[in-house]
């Protein structure tokens, strides 16, 4: 009855109208949950605002935002729960099991741009980088918010990957197109049974 | 017996596009994730894609994700 921590990735939409104070009402929340039981808040930014494919309670754009935690897996339920409470808001959650290995890429990759912003402005925060950010701080917040837009408008490719600083930090991912063999996909899926064997390998012969 | 209609099948043969190039599946990443869906918005199928059955299995999970977060329609019709 060993419980592991898990590392969980939840976006999160929010209607484009919401006010400063109630967003930050919803997310204040969210790392007391994490951090109530030993986890990790690794990342939590705001991700991209954009149109949405189709209307959701009538909206039309929405404003998404990222968190990225290392927590047990009954932690996940009191964030759905707590973003369920205001759905009037939060137009849309989802929690996925991610890798340790993309958990601890994208914790990086937020830490050097907080640091990066930090440089750009005001030193004294420095604890920002380290412990990524209650919604109540608002510098930090408004930093990487503009960054992650910028790199999602600009490298439609791999908004996350390509990050200016990150490609910095580790070149080796874009000399080497052929990299060991990782295998992410393999515990990315939730509950996956990965039985299904290669049935389908008789070619579209009849199309 | 070879048929000019299989010939013609593997002269096309493409290889997994998520084996062969550093590429990962994120269902946030939209772009990639609407190179895979057809003019109806329908998920392509494997003959097509010319993904392995690994990936293309993970790719419509992820596909799935996409439309539930509102970054890709279901239908046209919406």
């Amino acid at each position: 009855m060993a419980l592991k921590p898990n590392y969980y990735e939840t976006l999160y939409v929010v209607r484009p109208d919401l006010k400063e104070d109630e967003l930050s009402k919803i997310q204040s929340k969210l790392p007391e949950f994490i951090e109530a039981h030993e986890g990790e808040v690794m990342k939590s930014d705001k991700w991209a605002e954009r149109s949405l494919a189709y209307e959701i309670l009538d909206h039309k754009r929405g404003v998404f935002y990222i968190l990225i935690f290392k927590a047990l897996p009954t932690v996940t339920r009191d964030i759905e729960k707590h973003l369920r409470f205001y759905n009037t808001d939060v137009l849309r959650f989802m929690t996925v099991k991610i890798t340790e290995e993309v958990a601890v890429r994208e914790k990086n990759a937020a830490e050097s741009s907080a640091a990066e912003s930090e440089v750009a402005e005001t030193p004294p925060a420095a604890e920002t980088a380290k412990a990524p950010e209650a919604p109540a701080e608002p510098a930090p917040t408004e930093e990487p918010k503009s960054e992650t837009v910028e790199t999602a408008a600009d490298q439609p490719e791999t908004p996350q990957e390509v990050t200016p600083e990150e490609t910095a930090a580790q070149p080796q991912e874009q000399e080497t197109p052929i990299e060991e063999p990782t295998e992410p996909q393999a515990a990315e899926a939730e509950t996956e049974v990965q039985s299904a064997p290669e049935t389908a390998e008789e070619e579209g012969g009849k199309e | 017996m070879e048929s000019p209609r299989n010939r013609r099948y593997f002269a096309k043969k493409k290889v997994c596009r998520f084996c062969t190039e550093p590429l990962e599946i994120d269902y946030k990443n939209v772009d990639l994730m609407s190179r895979f869906i057809s003019d109806r918005k329908k998920i392509v199928p494997r003959r097509n894609s010319g993904l392995c059955a690994f990936h293309q299995r993970q790719l419509a999970i992820a596909i799935k994700r996409t439309r539930y977060m509102a970054l890709l329609p279901y239908t046209v019709l919406h």
